[in-house]
């Protein structure tokens, strides 16, 4: 079966996601609990990038696989 | 259930990947040149700025690194990575060391976010080779400095699988903990693989039929993609067996898939070069030797870029394995280390080629000893063996097979010795087999 994966959408998706954990971060007033997990987090948020987001910057929005 | 680990990366169209592998290199170099000083003086000297890498074929304007140069840069501030290093040291989370066979040890530097990067470049691997949740996996490594099988274990704890730290177990215990929980995949070197196959024998184990294990990824050696080491490991354990290509300074660049028709270089984390060993020129055709030149895309910490490893190895002629993944193939994995290709008696020997010469006959034992030496001008060369139990009246007719099957693959005549069984040195990670002793004498 012929899958059609939305790249742009979950781009998008993985955008709002670094965003928040970024801003959660901002407004953590240091907490070291919600520093270093945030910091956890936004690295994961790489990895999303590195295998979604990264194709958007080379013009591809949606994949068949 | 879904064949790939990302099915958009990787069954990209090979003009696209590449699209893909001149940005990210566009990327680490610059984030190299403007945070190392190390990379800076190197591209410096070099009248080298990031903006003047625009086409592919301008990559290889950029100046290699080696080994050598990072034990240089390692040397000074800051203690102790050296001004290689990209980010403050309060970044670093994690250390890890090359083991320092070729010298001193390569210190590696990376933030949590490296360790996932390579951690993720690994997953690629595992689900290529049939790692489910449903696997419980064993992992029989010390879990020390060394960069060994870390990865395979959190790569395995990524997937969902139940991961058993074996660390500091005996071989032994190990085992009998490997049939206690039925495991049913493990991670180890091939010389450990078959070192345990043979300790288990001892014990009155016999793996195909008294433990669980299905699925074997080796790493570390050649011996995964030598059909006859392969053969000896799949037989003994009754498991099917997947090489892995990494180190420490690069990551987990490369891995079978099921199909096992070479291995897939993961040309979305790493640009793979390949050069030939004497003049650098690129070698972009099947099924021509060079070494590796190799640039980690996403390792910010300790950049690796345009890292010349020494590790020999060929395109496949194969231009799309049936897995139907576009990263492309290499035949017969790392054959071997540059530095270990050496002349004996005026030819050019790769020590792989004795190691399939040797597992390739079923009398023989799993070990094997090479001892190169100089008598007088000569150069002489020893290859120790042993027959496996119940062959000892066989020597004559073993002796033959070994002198014809040596000539045709090394084009070199041996000093043959035979050993009893058991009686040459076993290895419980990464064997040296290979002595060159002339420079020594």
């Amino acid at each position: 079966m012929v899958e059609e994966y939305k790249v742009g959408d979950m781009a998008e998706k993985i955008r709002v996601l670094k965003e928040t954990a970024t801003e959660l971060k901002r407004i953590s007033g240091g907490i070291q609990a919600v520093d270093r997990n945030v910091d956890r987090i936004l690295a994961s948020v790489r990895i999303l990038e590195i295998n979604i987001s990264d194709l958007v910057d080379i013009g591809i929005e949606d994949r068949e696989g | 259930m879904e064949k790939y680990w990302n099915p958009v990366l990787e069954t990209l169209p090979r003009e696209q990947l590449q699209q893909l592998q001149l940005k990210k290199f566009k990327k680490i170099l610059k984030w190299a040149y403007e945070n190392s000083l190390f990379y800076r003086s190197l591209y410096k000297d070099a009248g080298l700025e990031p903006g003047d890498i625009k086409t592919f074929d301008d990559i290889r304007r950029v100046p290699k690194i080696e080994k050598s140069m990072l034990r240089t840069a390692q040397g000074k501030a800051p203690f102790p990575y050296g001004d290689i290093l990209c980010v403050p040291l309060a970044a670093v989370t994690e250390y890890r060391q090359t083991s320092g066979t070729t010298g001193q040890p390569v210190y590696q530097a990376d933030t949590w976010q490296d360790w996932e990067s390579g951690v993720e470049a690994y997953c690629y691997a595992l689900y290529a080779q049939g790692y489910r949740d449903s696997d419980r996996l064993f992992v029989p490594f010390g879990y020390n400095i060394f960069i060994a099988f870390w990865t395979y274990h959190y790569a395995g704890e990524k997937l969902g699988c139940e991961v058993i730290p074996g660390g500091v177990l005996n071989t032994e215990a190990r085992i009998l903990k490997m049939q206690e929980l039925r495991a049913t995949a493990m991670g180890a070197t091939p010389t450990y693989v078959l070192g345990m196959a043979e300790t288990a024998r001892k014990m009155g184990i016999e793996p195909p039929k008294d433990l669980f294990i299905r699925k074997i990824t080796v790493a570390g050696e050649p011996g995964g993609s030598v059909p006859a080491t392969r053969k000896r490991m799949e037989d003994a354990w009754g498991a099917k067996v997947y090489d892995q290509a990494g180190s420490t300074e690069i990551g987990h660049w490369g891995w079978e898939c099921q199909y096992q028709c070479g291995l897939h270089v993961n040309e979305a984390f790493y640009l793979v070069e390949i050069e030939d060993v004497d003049t650098g020129e690129p070698i972009t055709e099947a099924g021509r030797r060079g070494k590796m030149v190799v640039t980690t895309f996403d390792r910010m910490a300790q950049p690796c870029v345009r890292f010349d490893s020494k590790d020999v190895m060929e395109w496949s002629p194969i231009d799309k394995c049936e897995c139907g993944r576009t990263f492309r193939l290499l035949r017969g994995g790392v054959m071997g280390r540059a530095d270990d290709i050496t002349k004996v008696k005026g030819v050019l020997l790769a020590p792989a080629s004795i190691e399939e010469v040797v597992r390739g006959i079923p009398e023989l034992s799993d070990e094997y000893e090479v001892l190169v030496t100089k008598k007088g001008d000569l150069d002489d060369i020893a290859l120790k063996v042993e027959l496996v139990p119940g062959q000892e009246g066989n020597v004559d007719a073993v002796k033959n097979k070994l002198v014809d099957q040596l000539r045709i693959k090394t084009g070199l005549g041996y000093n043959l010795e035979f050993h009893d069984y058991s009686t040459l040195p076993r290895y419980d990670v990464k064997a040296k087999r290979f002595k060159d002793l002339r420079h020594k004498e």
